[in-house]
């Protein structure tokens, strides 16, 4: 009897074994150290349910880098962060922030189609992940397959964009929304800067109206990072740098044109033209306030690499 | 005993071959992110699993805020998971205001994406449903059109 049960057991655990596909990149069974989450009382502070408010998209790479390439503004290596000494980062706090800063520039590599510049930047990614134990998202051999073979750029794109979000879902769920929160604001001030610089020698309406747009975005931001302001020194000074940006766009000014939305039906499509419109105004000196105060804080953010 | 042995055997075998044939939800983000076309470029995914409507109740809901933004073109797909009992559909909402849905109740029609050319920058709802409160489970995906 205590023969068969054996083999019943072992069985099911083979069958467990052999049924788990793609078990590398399902970490649900691993247990995290949460060294680097807050304490409920902080969290509490902000409901589960207005941090998933704002969290969801607020800032993506490959958006901004697609209004840089529509403009046709050129690809300039000279923006992106630089990779040597990223080992060095010793904090949880650096690796999240810097892990977001390279997801921005990786973003921008790719929506240019700078693929093989870009394996640097992923072996960097890679550690970073590593270090924050969220690696087994980020399918580095495919994304380094991809990167230099140039053969296809979608999958690419989503592959990268896919293992940010997949770590950004997985890190909300398991209590280190602390940790996402820095990787979020990390990819926000390296699209900042990348806009800003660019928009100050390239005198473009949409890219002037999307930093601009950055006010109302902001404000949500700091909302995500307020919880943890109290939990470290670093979190304080970082809340402070992001108040500063703010404080530049006190006289920009957003407004709001009504107007009813259009449907209509395209090649089987069910297309909506939005006729309400958002109009910024922002004068030339508050863009090069807005510039300079976000390349202090993303360098002072990079300084530590 | 041997036979119930042989029998639990072939049931776990068939079990696990069962699972094994269902695509995860990995997958299918995959298959419905290529449905979204060409010229598309990923930004979410939001997995949808909703229970049956409860009778005199609201129908449940997956409901997600996404920042969109002015001058750029999007693409919303849903994907039903393979055995799915209900058809997924998604409403657009902007401060409370439905401004697309891909299922029209009153004619029955349904699309599996909703293109939406904003105009204005700002937080915009999702909401996430199956088609008369059915339960179900599938995949929603953002696109920006490029």
């Amino acid at each position: 009897m205590t023969g068969t049960l054996t083999k019943i057991a072992a069985v099911i655990l083979l069958m467990s074994i052999c049924s788990c596909r793609n078990s590398s990149t399902r970490p649900g069974g691993l247990s995290f150290p949460v060294a680097d989450s807050v304490p409920a009382g902080e969290a509490e502070k902000l409901s589960e349910e207005a941090v998933a408010d704002i969290v969801q998209n607020i800032a993506s790479p490959v958006e901004i880098a697609s209004i840089l390439q529509k403009m046709q503004v050129p690809f300039s290596a000279g923006y992106l962060a630089p990779t040597q000494g990223a080992d060095r980062l010793t904090t949880n706090f650096q690796k999240a922030v810097m892990l977001g800063i390279y997801g921005a520039d990786l973003g921008y590599l790719n929506m240019y189609e700078k693929t093989g510049n870009s394996v640097d930047v992923l072996s960097v990614i890679k550690r970073l992940a590593d270090g924050l134990r969220v690696g087994q998202y980020f399918d580095f051999e495919t994304l380094k397959r991809l990167s230099v073979s140039k053969s296809n750029l979608d999958s690419l794109l989503f592959l990268s964009v896919n293992s940010y979000n997949q770590i950004d879902r997985y890190l909300r769920d398991n209590d280190r929304g602390s940790i996402s929160a820095l990787m979020i604001t990390g990819v926000w001030i390296e699209g900042q800067y990348l806009a800003t610089q660019m928009a100050l020698s390239h005198n473009d309406k949409i890219l002037r109206d999307r930093i601009g747009e950055q006010k109302i975005i902001l404000g949500d931001l700091l909302m995500l990072l307020r919880p943890y302001m109290e939990s470290s020194e670093e979190y304080r000074a970082l809340y402070g740098m992001m108040e500063r940006i703010r404080s530049g766009y006190a006289e920009v000014k957003v407004s709001y044109r009504l107007g009813e939305p259009e449907t209509k039906e395209e090649d089987g499509r069910l297309v909506v033209v939005q006729h309400e419109e958002s109009i910024v105004e922002m004068t030339d000196a508050q863009l090069a306030d807005i510039a300079e105060l976000s390349k202090e804080v993303r360098n002072k953010l990079i300084s530590g690499i | 005993m041997k036979n119930r042995f042989i029998i639990l055997t072939l049931g776990l075998v068939f079990l696990s071959l069962a699972a094994a044939g269902q695509p995860s939800t990995d997958d299918l983000v995959s298959t419905c992110v290529l449905a979204a076309g060409e010229n598309t470029t990923y930004l979410k995914d939001f997995r949808i699993q909703l229970p049956k409507a409860v009778q005199n109740a609201a129908v449940p809901v997956y409901k997600a805020n996404m920042y969109l933004m002015k001058n750029m073109k999007y693409r919303f797909c849903v994907c039903d998971a393979p055995g799915s009992e209900g058809e997924l559909f998604i409403t657009l909402y902007d401060q409370g205001k439905e401004l697309i849905s891909s299922y029209n109740s009153s004619t029955g029609k349904k699309y599996s994406s909703i293109d939406f050319i904003c105009n204005k920058t700002g937080l915009y709802t999702i909401w996430y449903s199956f088609v008369d409160g059915t339960q179900g489970s599938g995949v929603g995906v953002v696109c920006m059109i490029r």
